[in-house]
């Protein structure tokens, strides 16, 4: 039953083309001066970020000739090391605190953060699972196993502490359930489980709550909760229509803090102006339309499954991180797919998109 | 649905980049900008003859951006700094250290040290001109002048109310610096030059002002008086010409005095009883409303009874008959009193508000009072004969003065004015004040008769040593007492002179106001009348007005015929040693008391005898005399109220019958007769005793 294989998504393969490659240039503009200052090295992130992206193109293109469904037979090795990671990271000594979080295992040379490729792993897993329920889907206990599987994985990555990832995961799973077929009743009543969830870890943690409140009006507390979304507005709002050009933001001159990993929109925005933000929001509206294109025309369930939980992934990281940016939602620590600086996170995003073109070689003519 | 919630976030950033961005834009950059400012220069204050009376130097300020200097060399940095500023180490590393982006090291340094602070070339410390107030005359027309604070702000005078004119827009020097506090690449940089202030140009001329200050500092000199103040008017325009107070301060060094010598201006805001200052009110009132002619006559025995009270005469015996002209000369109580009683309420009233003793003048200065009067409504005849001869009303010297002018100019009452012009740095004009007419208070011939009145009382009168050689003076002196908590002071007075001069055609009106003098003088024309001549005398001179050769001198100079208050030591044996002491104290005497005892036993003066207000009487005390517990001694109750009476007699054990209001005259049981305890006295009481001005 194996179809012949078509040439990958060259619409697809375009968009994220152009997302990384305007991530790579927009990680070195939004860095040199703090680099500079830093490092006294302009070129400190943007040539870790190009390596990586360069890796993240091999790995990509080796996913691209590796056919998905070969991922059937590592699916229990695949959610093993999902899990020993997450309890890894945990453990003084290997996870690596920073901010108060433990979210990195130091591997010598290089820090990993296993978020991501936990989400994959999850994806893998809950896409494989649900195919095989095939009629049971609508039954409570047929979507049981996946949901207390990411419910554990959800909170382990809550110990770390990283709400903005746990709710991302929580996010692309329920996706994946809607996309096969459970029912309203059920995705409702567990959405409304996972905010009261999210109600109880906000309510746990006094930053969280400080930090929920302060998307709500930065300008209540410009100094503390509310001065990165400030800054960041600052920039965004100092962009207008064109922007102030490529490298010409002002903001970027230590005053907006993560400016090349959580707040790159910020700078594109400043830089680039409304029409290059809207531009890259577009490429992911885009990106979207063509992984779910993807996920619809393919015949085999676990493809299809596979296809929607890579979407979303990305999708959802997207509107996360720009909702953070721009205010509109609260700022989580979130990267924006791509663009953000950071090179595990940018590896396992570009094997999953390597994933995804796979399967749009398998996919039905429409 | 991915989608839709995409489109949202563009409509956001449509929000935040399209119609908020300019706003956000202009925020962020303001935060980016680190600022120097570059004071602006005051503008000057000149007098009327373009004399410079206080200007602005250029001096440099120290100052320094702690953010760049680095961590590791800011002790050494503070050092040097204090080195070359000679400050503490400590304070200066401490400034340094501050989490701010700018911090002022030290203001207005002398050309030493900013010339050490320069040679050391420190990173992140530097020099900006500032101004410095410089006053030229150190103390002259201080509280009109008032003086500004460090950062070019004016605190009081002019310097405060004029303040918006005189201090300018500062500048700035803006620089784009990122979040460290260091430049970076293609930092936006912007000089904003400083708008210099606009000068003054005042109505005071340094000439005649630096008479007013000479005259107040032989008053001080001479009487050693709690406040003094000469105000000098132009009475045709209301422009003053000179105003000094004493006590004074240096307005370039006013930290070295007490606040309560720089914070009010007592020309405007001191309020007392003008006592027979007023009485040219009193006149001026009466004879626009004929209610008296200058050829009426009045009779003055001394003392006049208004409502069961009698005021007294200054003048002991009275004045006796007499013209409403002697009456002015002879400052006559009595005969102002009558005449104040037939203007009555209502039309003294009017006059009382039409000369502006009701508001403020509106001269420019902050500070000023209003004055007191009784209302109205609540008057009674007592308190119109009082206020006739100045009391029971209270006025500031620039309301008195204000109304002298009014008199002199044929009766225009002006709104005075400091200020005449204010020119831009260039000296162009840019606003002029004009004389401003208030109301016409009394009519011209008014004026002309208070004219001849006035020039009489200079002439023949109390007046006679305010009389200026060549030119004469028409004017009136006070001499009035200090009230404090509601009751009349003894020993504290308020002496004064208004008046103006020549008589004929008056160029400057004038008052000089002395409170509490404390030498043996205290007179009106004694202590203020000859500083009014001296400043008349030189001002006209100054003035180049040409002398009056027709002018004749008073004959002789005022006699003093009654320098001080005749009274009557009261008879103090056999009383009670606190009433006595009491009694005296309340009546102006001083007291002294030797041996021991309760009872006074005889005292030196003897009762009866005329003395001095202030005599020190001694009282030389008693033990009770064997039985004199159960039948005690009378004493000599004449001249007691009812109540001093009854008190004392109740001390003693004994009763009292009154008979009659007032004070006592008569007495049952002769004094140092004894009566057995518990006895009633019968006393007869009966009016007198009255205080008087002069």
């Amino acid at each position: 039953m194996r179809q012949k294989k078509k040439s990958p998504d060259f619409v697809l393969f375009l968009i994220v083309m152009s997302l990384l490659s305007l991530g790579v240039v927009m990680v070195f503009s939004a860095s040199e001066y703090s680099t500079m200052v830093n490092y006294n090295d302009s070129f400190h992130y943007f040539k870790q970020q190009l390596a990586w992206a360069l890796l993240g193109l091999v790995a990509m293109f080796i996913m691209v000739r590796y056919d998905y469904w070969r991922l059937k037979r590592y699916i229990l090795p695949i959610i093993i090391i999902a899990f020993v990671l997450l309890v890894m990271v945990l453990i003084p000594g290997i996870g690596r605190e920073v901010n108060d979080a433990r979210r990195w295992i130091d591997l010598g040379l290089l820090r990993f953060a296993p978020a991501e490729l936990v989400k994959l792993c999850i994806i893998i897993f809950t896409a494989y699972g649900l195919s095989q329920q095939k009629g049971r889907i609508n039954n409570f206990n047929g979507i049981l196993p996946y949901l207390i599987v990411m419910v554990l994985a959800a909170g382990l990555i809550l110990l770390q502490p990283d709400l903005g990832t746990a709710m991302s995961l929580a996010c692309i799973v329920l996706i994946m359930l809607f996309a096969a077929g459970a029912r309203m009743a059920h995705l409702g009543s567990m959405a409304v489980a996972g905010i009261v969830a999210i109600g109880f870890a906000i309510a746990l943690e006094p930053y969280r709550m400080r930090r929920f409140l302060a998307f709500l009006d930065p300008w209540a507390d410009p100094l503390d909760t509310g001065f990165h979304t400030i800054q960041g507005l600052y920039a965004i709002g100092s962009g207008g229509l064109f922007g102030l050009g490529l490298g010409q933001s002002k903001q970027k001159f230590l005053y907006l803090p993560e400016n090349h990993t959580d707040f790159i929109f910020a700078i594109i925005g400043e830089e680039l102006g409304f029409i290059g933000a809207s531009l890259v929001i577009l490429l992911f509206a885009l990106f979207i339309w063509r992984g779910l294109k993807i996920a619809v025309t393919s015949t085999d369930p676990f493809a299809s499954l596979l296809a929607t939980g890579i979407t979303a992934w990305v999708g959802i990281q997207a509107v996360i991180n720009i909702g953070g940016v721009t205010g509109s939602l609260p700022v989580t620590g979130i990267t924006l797919p791509f663009i953000s600086y950071g090179g595990t996170s940018l590896l396992l995003t570009m094997i999953g998109v390597g994933v995804l073109l796979n399967i749009s070689r398998f996919t039905a003519a429409r | 649905m991915a989608s839709a919630v995409l489109l949202l976030l563009i409509f956001r950033l449509v929000w935040l980049q399209l119609v908020e961005g300019d706003k956000l834009r202009a925020e962020a950059q303001e935060i980016r900008m680190r600022d120097v400012p570059v004071e602006a220069k005051r503008g000057i204050i000149f007098d009327c003859k373009g004399n410079e009376l206080t200007s602005s130097v250029s001096v440099d300020s120290a100052y320094a951006f702690p953010p760049q200097i680095k961590d590791e060399d800011r002790r050494q940095t503070a050092d040097k700094i204090a080195y070359a500023l000679d400050m503490d180490k400590e304070d200066v590393y401490k400034k340094l250290t501050q989490n701010v982006g700018f911090v002022w090291l030290k203001r207005r340094l002398d050309r030493e040290s900013a010339q050490n602070l320069k040679e050391l070339k420190l990173d992140g410390v530097a020099l900006v001109e500032e101004n410095k107030r410089f006053y030229r005359q150190e103390s002259l027309a201080a509280h009109v002048l008032g003086f500004a604070g460090d950062d070019n702000q004016g605190l009081t005078g002019l310097e405060s109310v004029y303040d918006h004119e005189l201090k300018g827009k500062p500048g700035r020097i803006v620089i784009e610096q990122d979040a460290l506090g260091d430049d970076i690449p293609k930092a936006m940089h912007k000089y904003i030059p400083p708008v210099p202030g606009n000068n003054l140009v005042l109505t005071i001329d340094q000439n005649i002002q630096f008479f007013v200050e000479r005259e107040l500092d032989h008053i001080v000199e001479k009487h050693q008086p709690k406040l003094a103040v000469i105000i000098v008017m132009n009475p045709k325009t209301g422009e003053i010409l000179a105003m000094g107070n004493r006590p004074t301060f240096a307005p370039g060094d006013w930290r070295q005095y007490p606040q309560s010598i720089w914070d009010r201006n007592p020309s405007v805001w001191y309020t007392y009883e003008p006592g027979s200052t007023f009485k040219i009110i009193t006149a001026a009132a009466a004879l626009e409303e004929g209610a008296v002619r200058t050829s009426d006559t009045f009779y003055d025995p001394g003392s006049i009874k208004v409502a069961d009270r009698n005021i007294r005469c200054w003048y002991d015996g009275g004045h006796g008959s007499q013209t409403f002209e002697e009456v002015c000369q002879n400052s006559c109580n009595p005969g102002f009193v009558t005449v104040g009683l037939r203007l009555g309420k209502d039309k003294f009233y009017k006059y009382i508000s039409a000369f502006g003793f009701t508001r403020k003048t509106g001269i420019c200065l902050s500070g000023e009072e209003i004055g007191l009067q009784i209302p109205q409504n609540e008057v009674t005849d007592l308190n119109i004969a009082t206020m006739s001869i100045g009391q029971s009303i209270a006025v500031t010297p620039i309301q008195l003065v204000t109304a002298a002018a009014a008199v002199a100019n044929g009766g225009v009452l002006l709104k005075p004015i400091l200020v005449k012009a204010i020119t831009d740095p260039d000296g162009k004009e840019i606003k002029e004040f004009k004389p401003e007419e208030v109301r016409q208070v009394i009519s011209e011939n008014t004026a002309k008769t208070l004219m001849s009145l006035l020039t009489g009382v200079v002439q023949k009168g109390s007046g006679k040593n305010a009389f200026v050689d060549g030119y004469g003076a028409a004017g009136k002196t006070g001499t009035a007492q200090v009230v404090e908590r509601g009751g009349y002071v003894s020993g504290k007075y308020v002496a004064s002179f208004m008046g103006y001069a020549p008589a004929d055609d008056p160029q400057i009106a004038a008052l000089v106001m002395v409170a509490e003098p404390t030498g043996s003088e205290y007179f009106g024309s004694q202590v203020a009348a000859p500083a009014f001549k001296a400043v008349a005398q030189d001002t006209l001179r100054y003035l180049q007005v040409p002398e009056r050769p027709q002018v004749e001198k008073p004959k002789l100079p005022f006699v003093y015929e009654q320098p001080k208050l005749k009274v009557t030591v009261p008879n103090l044996e056999h009383f009670p040693a606190e009433e006595a002491k009491n009694i005296l104290l309340n009546t102006g005497f001083v007291v002294q008391s030797r041996g021991d005892g309760t009872i006074v036993g005889s005292q030196v003066p003897k009762g009866g005898v005329q003395v001095t207000d202030g005599t020190t009487v001694i009282l030389e005390l008693r033990l009770l005399e064997p039985g004199e517990d159960n039948e005690p001694t009378v004493p000599d109750l004449r001249g007691l109220t009812i109540k001093e009476a009854g008190g004392i007699l109740e001390k003693l054990g004994l009763h009292i019958k009154p008979l009659g209001t007032g004070f006592a005259f008569a007495q049952q049981s002769l004094p140092g007769s004894r009566v057995a305890k518990g006895t009633t006295i019968t006393v007869e009481f009966k009016e007198e005793r009255e205080r008087s001005g002069q």
